[in-house]
C-alpha cells in the first residue's frame, strides 16, 4: 500500500524537477549563465520580480489546490472548484464594479470586494440547487451558469464604459508577472489563516465523506462543517483572484490529481492538493516564460488551462467518481399543438418587435410607414441572422442532448462552440484570406473535431453523465484558453477574434443574413427525417438494427449535422450564448418530448431567445450597443437559473 | 413620429425644411463639399475633420474620446454612434450625414454605412509604413474631399513647423531613448513600438524610441514591469489614460522606485493621447512631451 502510494508520487517529483529546471532557465535568461546578479539592477530583478513571481506561482497554486479540495469535500462534489462554482467569476464581477464605482479602493478593500462577490456567487448557486439536495451535477451546472452570467456582466460593464481590451486581457488571463512581494504576502496570509481551520476540518470532513447519516450518528454538525469548509475555500480562491486574476483549473486539477496519485482519505487529499496545485502552477508559469518572444506575454491563467485540460482529459477514465443516475427532466403534459401555437405567436411577436421597435435620441419609437421602410434594411439582417443562429443552436442542442441522453449537454457546455472558435482562429492565423466559406470551413472542422471527441467519450464504457459533462467543460475551457492566448497577442486578428467571442452582430449585412438563413434551412430540413433516429438511437444497436437502421451511419449523420449547425451559429453569435442549452430544455419542459416536436420546439425557442436578446442588446444602453452573444448569455443564463429553481 | 429625429423624410423634404431655417444654402451649394454633413467612424478622421474646421454631425464612442484623446474638443451637439466595435447604424441614420469618414479597420461595416451615405476610407496605420507621413496624406485627402485644401495645407505646415521648433528645443535630450508606455495596471504596461505614431513623432523630434522588440500594429500588449530593467538608460513616458490608482501604487512600489529610470527622475506622466490618431494627436503628443521635459535635466 505504502509502495503504491510512493509510486503514485514519483511523477510529481519529476514534474517538480522540470518546473525547477524551467525556473533556472528563466533565471539564466535574465541573469546570465552564472545565475548570480552581476549588477544592482540584476539584484533588484531577482529580488523583486523573479523570486516573487515563482513564490506567487507556488503560493497561488497551493491556495487554489487547497480551495478546490475544501470546496469538493464541503459539497461532496468532485467537479467543484472556484471556476465551476462561479467563485472566480463572482469575484471578478465584484472587482470590476469596485473599479468602476470606487476606483481608489486599496488592497484590503479589493480583497473584501472579491470575497463578497465570490461568496455571493456560491450562495446563489447553493440557494438555487438547495431543493435538489445540492446534487453535484446541478450545483456545477448552476455554478457554470452563474459564472457565465457574472463574466458576461463584467464584460458588458467594461464595454459600456468604452474601455477596451487591455485591462480585460490581463484580468481574464491571470498574469503572474510580479514586481513586489505584495501579492505573495497576501496569499501567504490567506494560506496561513486557512491552515488551522482546514486542519481542524479535515477529520469531520472525512467523517461526512462516509455519508451524512453516519456523520449525524457521530453527532457531527454536518451543515456547520460544510459551511465552514466552503467559507475557507471561497476566501482562498477570492484572495488569489484579487491578487493575480483568474487562474482556472488548478483548483480542479489539484485535488483530482492528488487522488489519482494515491491520496485516499480526506486528510490526505487536503494535504496533497496544495502541493500538487503549487507544482502545477509553477510548471505552467515556467512554461509560459520559456516561450519564444511574442508568445511569452501569454497570461499564465490561459496556460494552466492549456496544460491542465489535456492532462485532465487523459486521466478522466481513471478518475473515481460515483456516477449518479440523472434525474429526468419533468415535462409538462400540455398538448403539443397548444405549446406550438404559443411558441409561434411568441415568435411572431418578438420578430415584429425586433424590426419595429427601437430608440431614437428622443425616446422609444414604434416605426411605421416611411420611417419603417428606412430602418428596415438595418434591422432585418441582424434580426434574421439572430433568429437563424438561435434556431440552429436550439436544434443542435436537441440533437446533442438526445444523442447523449444527457439533458445538460449542449454545444456550449460540450466545447463544440468553443471548438468552432478554435477552428476559426486557426483559419485566421494561417490563411491570407478570411472569406466566409473559409471561415465556415474552419469553424465547422473545429466543431466537428470537438463533437466527435465528446461523443467518442460518451460512447466509451464506464463514462457516465457526470464524467461526460466534466470532459465537455474541460474541452470548452481548453479551447477558450487557446483563444485567450491568441487574443493576448493583441494583433488585428486578435481584435477580430475578440469581436467573435463577444458575438457582435452589428456589422451583419443582408448577404450574411441570407447566408445564415439559408444555412439554417439547409441544415434543419434534413432534421425532419431524423426524428425517428433520435427516438431509436438511445435504445441501442439491437433495437436499431431490428428497425432496419444502421447505428453507425445514423450516429455519424447526426453528429455531422449537429456540428455544422453549431459551427454556423457560432460564426454569428460566438461560443458563449447558452441558447443551445436553454432552448431544448425549455422545449422539453413545456411538453415537446417527442423527437420531431422537440427539434421544432428547440429551434423555435432558440430563435425567440436570440431575437429578444438582439432587440435588447440594441436598445438598453442606447446609443451604445452591446454584442449579441454577451447579451444572449445573460438572458439564457437567467432563464436557465429560473428553470433550475422551479424544476 | 414627429420631432427632430423623425425618419421617412426624403432628402428633398429635408432640404426644404432646412431651407425654412436658413440652412439650405450650405446643402445645395454646387461645390457642395464645403459644408457637407460629415460623420466620422474612425477617430483619426474625427480629429482631422475637427482640425480642418469641420464639425461632424456624428462620431463613434465619444465618451471615451473625450477621456482618452481629449483634443480636439468635440462639441456637445455631435451625436454619439456608440462603441467602435458595435457601431449604431440607426443613430447614424438619424444624424443624416452626407459623407461618412472611415478607415480600413471598419471595412466590415462598409456596406452598412454606404446604405446611409457615401463612405470615404482613409488609411493611416498600415504595416511597414510611417504613420506620420500617412497622416499628412490623409489630412490633404480629407481637405480635398471637404473643399478645405487650404486648411489642410495649413494644418500640415503648422504641424511641421511645430515639430521643427520643438526639435530644436529638445536636442539636448537626444542622447537617451524614450520608452512609450500605457499602463493597464500596476504590474503591466503596453509598449509602443517602432511602427507607432509616437515613435514616428519622436524621430521627427530628433529623439529615438527605446522599445526594440517587435510590435504588432504599433503596440505590444501587457508587458511585465520587469522589462524596464532591460533599458536602464531610457526615459519612461507614460501615456494615459492611466487607471486612477496606478501611479500612486507605483510610487509605493520598491521595485519601481529602484528602477534606474525612476531613481534618475526620468519618468514622464504625459496624460491621455490617442495612440492611433492623426496630426492633431501627433501635435498633442509633441506638445505634452516638450512641456513635460521643459526644465528637466537631460543628462
Amino acid at each position: 500500500m505504502r509502495e503504491a502510494g510512493l509510486r503514485g508520487w514519483a511523477p510529481w517529483l519529476l514534474l517538480g524537477l522540470v518546473a525547477a529546471a524551467l525556473w533556472a532557465a528563466t533565471l539564466g535568461r535574465h541573469l546570465g549563465a552564472g545565475l548570480t546578479p552581476s549588477s544592482e539592477l540584476d539584484r533588484l530583478l531577482l529580488l523583486y520580480s523573479l523570486i516573487p513571481r515563482a513564490a506567487t506561482a507556488l503560493l497561488a497554486g497551493a491556495a487554489l489546490g487547497l480551495a478546490g479540495a475544501l470546496l469538493q469535500s464541503a459539497l461532496d462534489n468532485p467537479l467543484a472548484e472556484p471556476a465551476t462554482l462561479g467563485v472566480s467569476a463572482g469575484a471578478q464581477l465584484a472587482l470590476t464594479l469596485a473599479a468602476l464605482l470606487a476606483p481608489g479602493l486599496g488592497g484590503l478593500g479589493r480583497e473584501a470586494a472579491a470575497f463578497a462577490g465570490g461568496a455571493g456567487a456560491v450562495a446563489a448557486v447553493l440557494a438555487l440547487t438547495w431543493r435538489r439536495g445540492l446534487d453535484p451535477v446541478s450545483v456545477v451546472l448552476t455554478g457554470m451558469i452563474v459564472a457565465m452570467i457574472a463574466s458576461s456582466l463584467s464584460a458588458a460593464l467594461i464595454l459600456s464604459q468604452g474601455e477596451y481590451l487591455f485591462a480585460l486581457l490581463i484580468w481574464g488571463g491571470g498574469s503572474l508577472s510580479q514586481q513586489s512581494w505584495g501579492p505573495a504576502g497576501a496569499i501567504t496570509a490567506a494560506l496561513a489563516l486557512a491552515a488551522l481551520p482546514a486542519a481542524l476540518l479535515a477529520r469531520p470532513l472525512g467523517v461526512i465523506a462516509t455519508g451524512d447519516a453516519g456523520a449525524r450518528g457521530l453527532g457531527a454538525p454536518v451543515a456547520a462543517i460544510r459551511l465552514a469548509a466552503l467559507g475557507v475555500g471561497v476566501a482562498l480562491a477570492t484572495t488569489v483572484a484579487a491578487e493575480v486574476g483568474l487562474i482556472a483549473f488548478v483548483g480542479l486539477a489539484g485535488p483530482a490529481l492528488a487522488r489519482l496519485s494515491g491520496a485516499r482519505t480526506t486528510k490526505a487529499v487536503l494535504l496533497a492538493s496544495p502541493a500538487v496545485g503549487a507544482m502545477l502552477l509553477w510548471l505552467a508559469d515556467g512554461a509560459v516564460q520559456s516561450l519564444p518572444a511574442g508568445f511569452d506575454q501569454i497570461p499564465t491563467g490561459a496556460a494552466t488551462a492549456l496544460l491542465g485540460a489535456p492532462l485532465m482529459l487523459r486521466l478522466l477514465p481513471r478518475l473515481k467518481m460515483a456516477d449518479r443516475p440523472q434525474r429526468p427532466v419533468r415535462a409538462s403534459s400540455r398538448p403539443a399543438a397548444r405549446t406550438f401555437a404559443v411558441l409561434l405567436a411568441l415568435a411572431a411577436l418578438v420578430l415584429l418587435a425586433a424590426v419595429a421597435l427601437g430608440r431614437a435620441p428622443d425616446g422609444w419609437h414604434a416605426a411605421t410607414g416611411a420611417g419603417f421602410a428606412e430602418l428596415w434594411p438595418f434591422r432585418w439582417p441582424r434580426t434574421a441572422a439572430a433568429a437563424a443562429a438561435g434556431a440552429m443552436l436550439g436544434a443542435a442542442g436537441v440533437i446533442v442532448q438526445r444523442m447523449t441522453g444527457n439533458p445538460l449537454a449542449s454545444p456550449e457546455v460540450l466545447g463544440v462552440s468553443a471548438g468552432a472558435g478554435l477552428g476559426l482562429a486557426v483559419v485566421m492565423l494561417l490563411a491570407t484570406s478570411t472569406a466566409l466559406p473559409l471561415r465556415f470551413a474552419g469553424s465547422a472542422c473545429g466543431a466537428l473535431a470537438a463533437l466527435v471527441l465528446m461523443l467518442a467519450m460518451s460512447g466509451a464504457r464506464g463514462v457516465g453523465a457526470e464524467r461526460f459533462l466534466l470532459a465537455g467543460a474541460t474541452l470548452s475551457a481548453l479551447c477558450l484558453a487557446a483563444l485567450n492566448a491568441v487574443i493576448a497577442t493583441a494583433s488585428t486578428r486578435a481584435f477580430a477574434l475578440l469581436g467573435w467571442i463577444s458575438g457582435s452582430t452589428s456589422a451583419i449585412g443582408p448577404d450574411e443574413a441570407l447566408v445564415a438563413c439559408a444555412a439554417a434551412v439547409a441544415l434543419a430540413l434534413p432534421l425532419a427525417f431524423v426524428g425517428r433516429w433520435l427516438d431509436v438511437l438511445p435504445l441501442g444497436a439491437p433495437v436499431a438494427r431490428s428497425l432496419g437502421l444502421g447505428l453507425q451511419p445514423a450516429r455519424l449523420a447526426l453528429t455531422a449535422l449537429a456540428a455544422l449547425l453549431a459551427a454556423a451559429a457560432a460564426l454569428i453569435v460566438g461560443p458563449l450564448s447558452f441558447v443551445g442549452l436553454v432552448a431544448p430544455h425549455a422545449a422539453y419542459a413545456s411538453g415537446l418530448t417527442r423527437p420531431s416536436a422537440h427539434l421544432a420546439g428547440g429551434a423555435l425557442n432558440g430563435a425567440i431567445l436570440m431575437v429578444t436578446a438582439d432587440l435588447l442588446a440594441r436598445t438598453v444602453i442606447f446609443p451604445y450597443q452591446l454584442p449579441l452573444g454577451l447579451f444572449a448569455s445573460l438572458l439564457g443564463g437567467a432563464y436557465l437559473v429560473w428553470l433550475l429553481r422551479t424544476r | 413620429m414627429n420631432g427632430p429625429y423623425s425618419l421617412g423624410l426624403t432628402r428633398r423634404a429635408l432640404i426644404t425644411s432646412l431651407a425654412a431655417t436658413g440652412l439650405a444654402g450650405s446643402l445645395v451649394a454646387p461645390a457642395g463639399a464645403a459644408n457637407l454633413r460629415v460623420a466620422a467612424i474612425d477617430w483619426a478622421m474625427l480629429e482631422t475633420a475637427l482640425a480642418l474646421g469641420v464639425t461632424p454631425v456624428a462620431a463613434t464612442e465619444l465618451k471615451l474620446f473625450r477621456r482618452a484623446a481629449i483634443e480636439p474638443a468635440v462639441p456637445a451637439e455631435v451625436a454619439d454612434l456608440g462603441l467602435r466595435g458595435e457601431i449604431n447604424a440607426e443613430m447614424l441614420l438619424y444624424a443624416r450625414p452626407e459623407l461618412i469618414l472611415s478607415s480600413p479597420w471598419y471595412e466590415k461595416y462598409r456596406a452598412q454605412l454606404e446604405r446611409v451615405a457615401p463612405v470615404e476610407s482613409f488609411s493611416i496605420y498600415e504595416p511597414g509604413r510611417s504613420p506620420y507621413a500617412a497622416a499628412e496624406a490623409a489630412s490633404r485627402a480629407l481637405g480635398a474631399r471637404l473643399s478645405r485644401a487650404a486648411e489642410a495645407e495649413a494644418l500640415v505646415a503648422r504641424a511641421d513647423a511645430a515639430l521643427g521648433e520643438r526639435r530644436a528645443r529638445l536636442a539636448p535630450f537626444a542622447d537617451r531613448p524614450f520608452l512609450m508606455t500605457n499602463f493597464g495596471d500596476i504590474r503591466h504596461f503596453r509598449a509602443f513600438g517602432a511602427d507607432s505614431l509616437f515613435a514616428d513623432v519622436l524621430a521627427r523630434l530628433g529623439l529615438r524610441s527605446a522599445w526594440a522588440g517587435g510590435s504588432a500594429y504599433g503596440a505590444v500588449a501587457s508587458v511585465g514591469l520587469e522589462a524596464l530593467a532591460a533599458m536602464p538608460e531610457a526615459w519612461i513616458v507614460i501615456v494615459g489614460p492611466t487607471p486612477p490608482d496606478v501611479l500612486r501604487s507605483l510610487n509605493g512600489s520598491a521595485f519601481w522606485r529602484a528602477m534606474p529610470q525612476v531613481a534618475g527622475g526620468r519618468v514622464i506622466d504625459l496624460g491621455p493621447v490617442n495612440p492611433f490618431g492623426a496630426l492633431p494627436a501627433a501635435l498633442r503628443f509633441a506638445r505634452l512631451l516638450d512641456e513635460a521635459l521643459a526644465g528637466r535635466d537631460h543628462a
